[in-house]
Formats: structure tokens, sequence, C-alpha cells
């Protein structure tokens, strides 16, 4: 009897463990998407803040300084999508695309010149067991913030006004580009937690690789989820589940690749509709250019 | 390229490239305490040295010019295809698993080989395809998925069901010799370069000499036009992307047949997604595409050389080439703005 | 051409002005630049107060619900929050007020076209304006619908703000307002207490001038072409409802009406790019509504749409590969550019450069291009779809010129337009078209300006 809860209680906690990144990035994605602009980039931002936080925190010795750096570098790299896709209209999927590449290379290229060794960094001060549970109860208190957010807040009724229409938002004296930028950038803010917490939280180093497509899975969690935070939270728990069950599944004869591609077969699946109809905010990947 | 007012367009991106290129390259190699002129200059010398080195630069021209032709197709049918590097894995693993299990002549092995792999690419990329055409599925997060998906796949079928016994159990058996492509010059380089080359020919006269090139270029640049004239588009995106799909897949066969001769899930450092940048460059337009492959190759296989020389770092190519495809994001919008 | 051409316009409180025209007359645009919407080269506008535009196509976004449409950014708030509860209530006392029934947590997707007006109505007067513009404000409601729309302009007048109704509806001019204007070609023509004028005298100002010269006939066949029976379809917002006509081979038959009754439906049915219920029979032959447009191009039919830059054209494309479009398959590639040079030279598109960019000609050669491969294609019907919007006048003429040659020739011709010159000028048969019917048919000889701007307008 005991055995058995303890192992139940050991696929929670791991499970919580896989989704609470993928739970931050995708958090991201709904909150960029809902305004309209698809963010295909989560990926760079994810990397952008698993690095700068290690290097941060190595460098002033304070992991919660590194958190704050992983931060800002996430606004960072959103900024730059954001500022590209709304004030020069250039296509969002290619340019996330562009900073995905841009991001990896970047973090790869920063490995060599800050720990002069590629494929990993050293050892740094990491958030040790405390930061890592406050970061994962934090993902659903962001989850149920950005679900009050969107649903009750005037500025989260304008994001929502922006992503079905920008043309009628602004007609009411919304600034449709200005709003979609910011939507951008907070959400790049809010997934870059994500990265945070693979290379401070769960580890205490950054090593080439370690995101691993999660950017990717949690696009499709995005979809999944319905373009909704909660939505979105649950999706991420499903596919940290079966990430959690991964060993026992394997051992049962079920291959590990099956399991590992879940999330993007149930993406697959959404969009083509079994999963009831799944609609896109209307303006969703849709350039706004004022006419 | 038709529009006089791309031509303008084309001319400010270049220089954009240029100075991307050159001026993040410059500020990437001062951090690592090297001067641009040496860092440049072990770039441009690694490409273009020695005989071997050049065949170097022409082998990663060739892994790169086959999947931008299929990106360049699939874009000027309207279609974005992302995921040619899915494409192109499902089209090496074709190719090198059935080259292994059934042993031919070499005539008939190599186009079978390459064959496989075209074959493969095309199922691939007519997945999502079909999703837009029948179920009006966004074909860009389909392509995305299906990359991974790819991955995946092929890592399960090489060490379990489909085990050639090749190294490790993670690739495929090795591939005859029959079926292994003939090299050039004593180099690395092989004939599949020949083939791109002749490839990018081909599709520029597809695009602009037949009627399917027409219906299909319509189809991307006017979609409500091209309807109203008869244009099925649903068949033509069917055809667009499955076209796209085998042409990434060719170009992972040869790969295969050309340098690797066995399939493991690595043979690709994300060709898929420089493509893009290659097809970008290129103004989606296969000549052009021929010579922007040329320059993303040489910067391949220069960096390569400039970190074993200049002590750069490799990564800084894939930097430049990451700002370049944000810095020419604009290219495909415009038609498409154009459209609606 | 000037949309709005030194115009003179005052509302006084209290009152509803009708400002009438045709489309094209310059009435959405005044109407646009009153609201501050639109700058205007020349002039002023002054307003005491607050200045309300109720759109012609709304501008509400579907998938929110009534009172976030209603008080989008101008939400009540109670912290950080949006106090849903008095957001609801102000809809509710909004609503009760103007005596305008809605559901305020209603999801704006859901409701029919009336409804939804009134949502966009609402949005206007919860900003309390002094004047408050109404375009086509009945466009697309039912008779029903009117009646009570117009008691609650009514009761806002009485209220004092002042009213002003862009409308082509002659009937509710007469009825509800107190003043009319009418616009013709982007100048005011007239203006009236609509005590002191009636629904006859204001369709003539409407429409203006003379009957243009008769255009040449040649012998009409009999056998019909093109048979419509209980035709009903649906392209977007455009409803065509249970129509019944022929054409005839060697005729033009003119389709009059106002834009958005219907004409894009009857003419997306006929391109086989809309559904539709009923029977279409051409040559003998029933047309489905699964055919594609392909078919109908086999068959002969062409349709010269409504929109030539969206809907006809390639515009990065040259000249030779648009003149292509259509018959790209049946030429063949190595008789484009012969069939450009054809075109070019029989419609005088200019520049005469068959590699010129269509997208640096102007409208009107553009225009002749569509014109040029259709006709160059020896359809035996034409459906031209407003094909002289836009263009300069020579190439109105010229375009006009070739469809009555192509009738002559013995192709049947069905112009749908909104410019009844146009009709007038080139129609052996004139057929009205009214909210989705076809209310009216005229032969040439028969012809009454008067009755025909009553029908367009849905007096019956």
């Amino acid at each position: 009897m005991n055995a058995t809860l303890a192992a139940v209680m050991a696929i929670l906690g791991l499970t919580l463990i896989k989704a609470t990144p993928l739970i931050y990035a995708a958090l991201g994605g709904v909150l960029s998407e809902r305004a309209g602009v698809v963010n295909i980039g989560l990926e760079g931002i994810l990397i952008a803040g698993a690095f700068t936080s290690v290097v941060v925190s190595g460098a002033t010795g304070n992991p919660i300084l590194g958190a704050l750096a992983g931060v800002l570098a996430g606004m960072l790299l959103a900024a730059i999508l954001a500022y590209v896709t709304t004030r020069l209209a250039v296509d969002q999927i290619v340019a996330g695309t562009g900073l995905n590449i841009a991001a990896l290379a970047g973090a790869a290229f920063g490995l060599v010149l800050v720990y002069h060794q590629p494929g990993a960094s050293h050892e740094v001060p990491a958030l040790g067991r405390t930061g890592e549970t406050v970061l994962v109860v934090l993902a659903f208190v962001a989850a149920g913030v950005l679900h009050l957010v969107l649903t009750r807040t005037p500025w989260g009724l304008h994001v929502r006004a922006c992503g079905e229409d920008p043309s009628a938002a602004d007609s009411a004296g919304i600034d449709a580009l200005k709003t979609r930028f910011w939507a951008v950038v907070i959400g790049g803010a809010i997934a870059s937690l994500g990265g945070v917490y693979l290379s401070l939280a769960e580890l205490d180093l950054y090593s080439d690789g370690m995101t691993a497509g999660r950017g990717f899975i949690a696009l499709a969690a995005v979809i999944f989820g319905r373009w909704t935070p909660l939505g979105a939270t649950g999706a991420a728990l499903f596919f940290g589940f079966f990430a959690a069950l991964q060993f026992s599944l394997q051992r049962a004869g079920v291959p590990s690749e099956l399991l590992q591609a879940l999330p993007y077969l149930a993406a697959l699946v959404a969009l083509a509709g079994f999963a009831g109809r799944v609609r896109a905010p209307a303006a969703d990947g849709v350039p706004y250019v004022r006419s | 390229m038709t529009a006089a007012f791309l031509r303008t367009r084309a001319f400010r991106d270049i220089v954009v490239v240029l100075v991307l290129v050159f001026g993040v390259g410059s500020i990437a190699m001062l951090l690592a305490h090297v001067s641009p002129i040496v860092g440049f200059g072990a770039l441009f010398d690694g490409a273009w040295g020695t005989k071997g080195e050049i065949a170097e630069t022409l082998v990663q021209t060739t892994n790169l010019l086959f999947p931008a032709l299929g990106i360049a197709i699939a874009f000027r049918a309207g279609l974005f295809n992302i995921g040619a590097e899915g494409q192109l894995v499902m089209g090496g693993f074709a190719a090198g698993w059935l080259g292994a299990q059934f042993p031919l002549p070499g005539y008939l092995a190599v186009p079978m080989v390459l064959a496989a792999g075209t074959l493969a690419g095309g199922v691939w990329g007519a997945i999502p395809g079909i999703m837009r055409a029948r179920f009006k599925a966004n074909e860009v997060i389909a392509t995305l998925m299906l990359n991974v998906v790819a991955i995946l796949l092929t890592t399960y079928l090489v060490t379990g069901p489909l085990q050639q016994g090749g190294a490790n159990g993670s690739e495929t058996g090795p591939l005859p010799k029959a079926a292994q492509l003939t090299h050039l010059f004593d180099t690395q380089l092989t004939w599949a370069f020949v083939l791109a080359l002749v490839l990018a020919f081909v599709l520029r006269w597809v695009l602009q000499g037949t009627v399917f090139g027409y219906e299909l270029r319509a189809a991307g640049d006017a979609p409500e036009a091209a309807k109203r004239a008869g244009i099925d588009l649903g068949r033509t995106a069917l055809i667009a992307m499955s076209l796209s799909g085998a042409i990434a897949g060719l170009g992972g066969a040869t790969i295969v047949a050309g340098a690797l001769h066995r399939f493991n899930t690595g043979l690709s450092p994300g060709y898929g997604f420089i493509a893009i940048a290659v097809a970008l460059v290129g103004n989606l337009d296969p000549l052009w595409i021929v010579v922007a492959s040329v320059a993303f190759g040489m910067l391949q296989s220069g960096g390569i050389a400039m970190q074993a020389e200049a002590g750069v770092p490799k990564e800084v190519v894939s930097l430049i080439i990451g700002l370049v495809i944000i810095a020419l994001a604009g290219r495909r919008v415009v038609a498409s703005l154009r459209s609606t | 051409m000037q949309a709005v051409d030194g115009v003179d316009l005052e509302l006084q409180p209290g009152e509803i002005h009708a400002l009438v025209g045709e489309n094209g007359a310059g009435k959405s645009t005044l109407a646009a630049i009153a609201y501050g919407a639109v700058r205007s080269d020349d002039g002023s506008v002054e307003a005491v107060g607050v200045v309300g535009l109720v759109h012609q196509h709304f501008k509400l976004i579907e998938r929110l619900r009534v009172w976030e449409n209603v008080l989008l950014n101008r939400e009540p708030r109670r912290g950080w929050a949006i106090d849903v509860d008095a957001a609801r209530e102000r809809v509710r006392a909004l609503s009760a007020s103007y005596g305008l029934a809605v559901d305020p947590d209603a999801l704006v997707e859901t409701l029919p076209v009336g409804i939804k007006q009134r949502v966009e109505l609402l949005r206007e007067l919860d900003r309390e304006p002094s004047v408050l513009l109404l375009d086509e404000p009945t466009a697309s409601l039912a008779p029903t619908e009117i009646a009570s729309f117009f008691t609650t302009v009514g009761d806002l007048a009485k209220r004092g703000t002042a009213i002003m109704v862009v409308t082509h509806k002659l009937a509710e001019v007469i009825a509800y307002s107190q003043r009319v204007t009418v616009m013709r070609a982007g100048r005011v023509v007239a203006s009236h207490l609509t005590s002191e004028t009636s629904a006859d005298e204001i369709a003539r100002e409407m429409v203006g001038g003379e009957v243009p010269a008769l255009a040449a006939r040649a012998s009409v066949a009999t056998a019909p072409l093109l048979e419509v029976r209980g035709l009903s379809a649906r392209s977007g917002t455009s409803v065509l409802d249970d129509a019944t006509f022929e054409v005839r081979a060697g005729e033009i038959v003119g389709v009059a009406g106002i834009e958005g009754n219907g004409q894009t439906a009857l003419s997306d049915a006929l391109a086989g790019v809309a559904a539709f219920t009923g029977e279409l029979v051409f040559a003998g032959t029933p047309l489905r509504a699964s055919d594609t447009p392909a078919s109908r191009l086999a068959r002969g039919i062409r349709v010269i749409p409504q929109d030539r830059r969206h809907e006809a054209l390639v515009l990065d494309w040259n000249v030779r590969d648009n003149v292509a479009l259509g018959r790209h398959r049946t030429l063949g590639l190595a008789k484009y550019a012969g069939a450009a040079r054809e075109v070019i030279e029989r419609f005088d598109v200019r520049p005469p450069n068959p590699d010129a960019i269509v997208a640096a000609l102007s409208g009107g050669n553009q225009q002749k291009i569509v014109v040029g491969r259709t006709l160059a294609s020896s359809p035996k019907l034409v459906v031209a779809y407003q094909p002289t919007r836009g263009i300069d006048i020579g190439a109105a003429a010229l375009v006009q010129s070739r469809l009555i040659e192509a009738r002559n020739a013995g192709a049947g011709v069905l112009l749908i337009s909104f410019e009844l010159d146009e009709i007038f000028a080139t129609a052996d048969r004139v057929l009205v078209i009214a909210n989705g019917k076809f209310v009216g048919s005229f032969d040439r000889a028969g012809i009454d300006r008067g009755r025909i701007g009553a029908l367009m307008a849905g007096n019956a």
C-alpha cells in the first residue's frame, strides 16, 4: 500500500517537474496569440532565459539576480520579434524561426566566450529546492493570473479584441500595434521563466540543447488547450504526465519515441479538428497594417 | 523575378544581409578576441583554399540547395513549408534503409535509393498538404510538428522494428558500394551537386515555362483571382506541398548516398531551417537560390575552418543566419498582404 | 474626380436629415469626414459635442460579447478588474432607455443582423453624441425592424440629437426625415424640406439628366441562353432570393440596383464560386451548384468580377500573364504573347507593353485588360459586374462599346451595375433588383427612370 502511494506521489511530482517549463512557455504563447501574434520563437526565448540566468548567476553569485536577468533576456528577444512583426509587418512565422536559430547559436557562442568550452557551462549557484518549489507554484499562479487578466481586466479585453479584429479595435481607440507589442513582450517574460527553471531550478548549469524542443511542445499545448491559459496549463500537465510516465511505460514496452511524439501528435489531431472545433483568434498570425 | 518593385527591395535586402554578415560577424569575432580581418580571412580561405575545401563548400551548397528549392516551390504556391528538415530526414531514412535492405546492381541501386528518398519526402510533405486542403489546417504548425515526429519516428524504426544492425543500433546498415554516389575529382563532392544544379534549372523552367508553374504561382500570388480563373486551389496546394517535400527528401537521400553511406538521425545540422534563409535570400527564384546556396555553403564550410584556425566559434555563422532570416521575413508577407 | 466637392451641409438638433444619392455619389465619404475619420482637403467640419457614426459595415468584434463591444475601451472598473455587473447594468439601462433590446451577455457572432446593428448603435449612444450619423442603417433590416429602428431614431431626435441618415431608400426618407439633401457625383444638387418634395422628384435628382443615345442593335436570338428560375444564393453577406429571369443570346440585360442588394450573390453563383439553390440552365444544360469555376469557363460563361484587384488580376505579374489568366490552359504558353498583343491593341491598353507590371497601370487600363481578355475568349455569356467601376470616362466608354459589339456578335451579356446611366446607355432590357429580389422588368422602349429609381429604393 505504502509503496503504491509512494510511486503515485513520485509520478505526480515528476509530472509537475516536467510540466512546469511547458506551462511557462505555453502561457507566454497564449498571451501572444490571443493578441494576434503567433510566437514561433518560444524555443529561442526559453534558451535565452536558461542561458542568461546561468551566466549572470555565475558572475554575481546570486541566483535570484540570474533569474531576473533570464527574464530580461527573454523579454528582449520577444521585443525584437514584437517589433519586426508589428512595426515592420514581417511574417511572424519566418521571423520566429529565425529567432530560434539565432538564439540557439547565440547561446552556443556565448558558452565558448564565457566558459571557454563548448557544450555546457560550469556549475553555478542555483535556486535550490526552495527555488524550484517556488517556480512550480508560481507557474500555476501565473496561469490563474493570466486567466483573470484576459477575462476580467480592461487590458485583457483589449488584447483579445486585437487578436480577433485589430481594425475594429483600432476604431474603438485601442492602439492595436502597441497592444500586440506588449502582449508579445510580457508573454516573453513569462515564457523565459521556463528557461530559468530548466537551468537554475532543475539543474545548476546550461547545456547546449537543454530546451529540447519544449518551445514547440508549448505551441502544441497552446493549440491543444484552445488558446486559453487554463487549457494550455492542462495540456502542459497532460504532456508532462506522459513524459513522467516515460520510464514506466518503456518498461511495459511502449516505445519512448511514441511518448515523446505524443504532444506533437495531439496538436496535429487538434489542428485537423478531431478534438472538436478549435479556433484560433481570428486575426492570429495576420500582420495588421494600418491603412 | 517579375516585379520592378521587388527588384528595389531585393537590392535593399542584399545590403541588409551584407551588413548583418559583416557587422554582426565582426562584433562576434571581436568578442572572441579575434580581429575580423583574421576571422573573415579564415572563413573565406577555409571555404575556397584547397581543392578539398572547395569540395566541402560545394557539398554544403548541395545539402542546402535541395531543401531550399523545395521550400521555394511551396512558398511560391503560398504555402509555408517549415517542415523541410523533417522531409529531408524521412528521405534520408528511406534511402538508407532501403539501400541497405535490398542490395541491387549499381545502375538500379542508385536510382532506387534516390527515388525512395524522394517518395518518402513527398509523402511527408503531402500530409500537411492534405491537412490544409481537406481540414483547412494551418500548414505552418503542421509542418513544424512533423519535423519532430520525423526524428522520433525514424529513431524508433532504426532502433526497433527496422533494425539493420548499424553502429550502436542507432543507424541503418551500411549502404552497399553500388548504391553510393560516385565522387568527383577525388574529393568528397559527388555528382549530387550536378543533380541539384540541374534540378534548379528544371524548376525554373517549370515555374516560368509550364502551365502548371503558372497555376502554382497564381495560387500563391493571387488566390482569389486564381480560383475564379478555374485553378483548383486545393489540388495545387497538395501538389506543391508534395513536390516540396519530395525535393527535400531527395536532398536527404543524397546526403546518405553521397557522404554518410548510412542513415542516422544526426544527418542534418539543421539544413532544413537554414534553407529557409537560403530560399528567402534567393528571393524564391531557383537560379538565385543556387547563388544563395553557394554563399551559405561557404559560410557553413568556412565556419568550421574559421573555428579551427582563428578560434572563432562556428556558431557565429548560425547566429548570423538566424538574424538574416528575421531581416528577410518581410519578403513573403508582401505578396500575401497584396492578395488579401 | 473628387469624392466630395464643395459640400455645404448643416445638421440641426432634433431633426432627422436624410442624405441621399446613388453609389459613388459621395455620401459615405461625407459621413466619414463629418465623423472625423477622414480628413478633407478643403473646408471645415464643426460640431458641438460628440459625433457618433454607425458604419454601414459594422465594426463589431464577432467573438466578444455584446457588453464587451458596446463598452470597448470605456469599460467600467472596480479596482484592477472590469466591473462586469456594472457593465451589464449599463448596457441594460442604455437598452431600455432607447428601446433597443439586447442581451448583454450574448456573443455577437450569434446575433442576427438586425440585433447586431442595435449593438453598433448602442456603442455610439453610450458616448452620448449630440450628432449621430447613420450610414445606410436599414440596408440589412427586415421591414418590421425598420419601423422600430426609426421609432428609436425619432425618439433620439426628440431628445435633441442631430441625426443624419445616409440612405438610398426613398420611402423611408419621405416617411421619417424632416429634411433631405441629394448628392450626385460628389456634389450637392438639391436640398429640401421633406414635406415640400416627393419620392419621384428626389429620384430624378439622384439620377439626373436625360436618357443617353440608343446603342446600335443587332437582331436578337429567340432561344434563351441563360434561364434562371427560383435562384437563391449567398456569398458572404450578399443574399439573392428566388430570382427568375432569362438572358438571350444577342442581348444585353441590365441589372439595376443599389449596392448590397444581392448582386454579388448572383454574380458569384454564376461564376461557380458560391453555392445556390434553384435552377440555372445554360444553353439547355442545367448548371449545378457543385460545378467548379473551371467548368463554367469551359462552357463559355465568363464573369468580369467587381473587384479587379483581388478577384481578376495578379497585380505583381505583367500584362501578358494577366491576359492569359482564365485561358491559360487552352491557349498554351507559346500563345500568351500574341494574345496579349491583341488585347493591348483592341482595347488601347497604355502603355502598350506586354511586359509592363499590372500594378503600375491605371485602374482604367487594368480594367481594359480584364474586359479585353474576357471578350477575346469569345464567350457565350458575359456577366459584367460593375465593368466600369472607378475608371476614367474614356476607358468606360471603350468598355461599354466593346460589350455592345460582343452583343452584336451574338453573345449574351448580363450587366450588373450600380450606375443607372451605364445601364440605360447599353441595355436592351432592364431588370431591377432590391433586397435580393427581382422586382421589375423594363424593355428599352418602356424605361421609366423615376419608376426604376423607386423600385431600386425598395418602393414597390
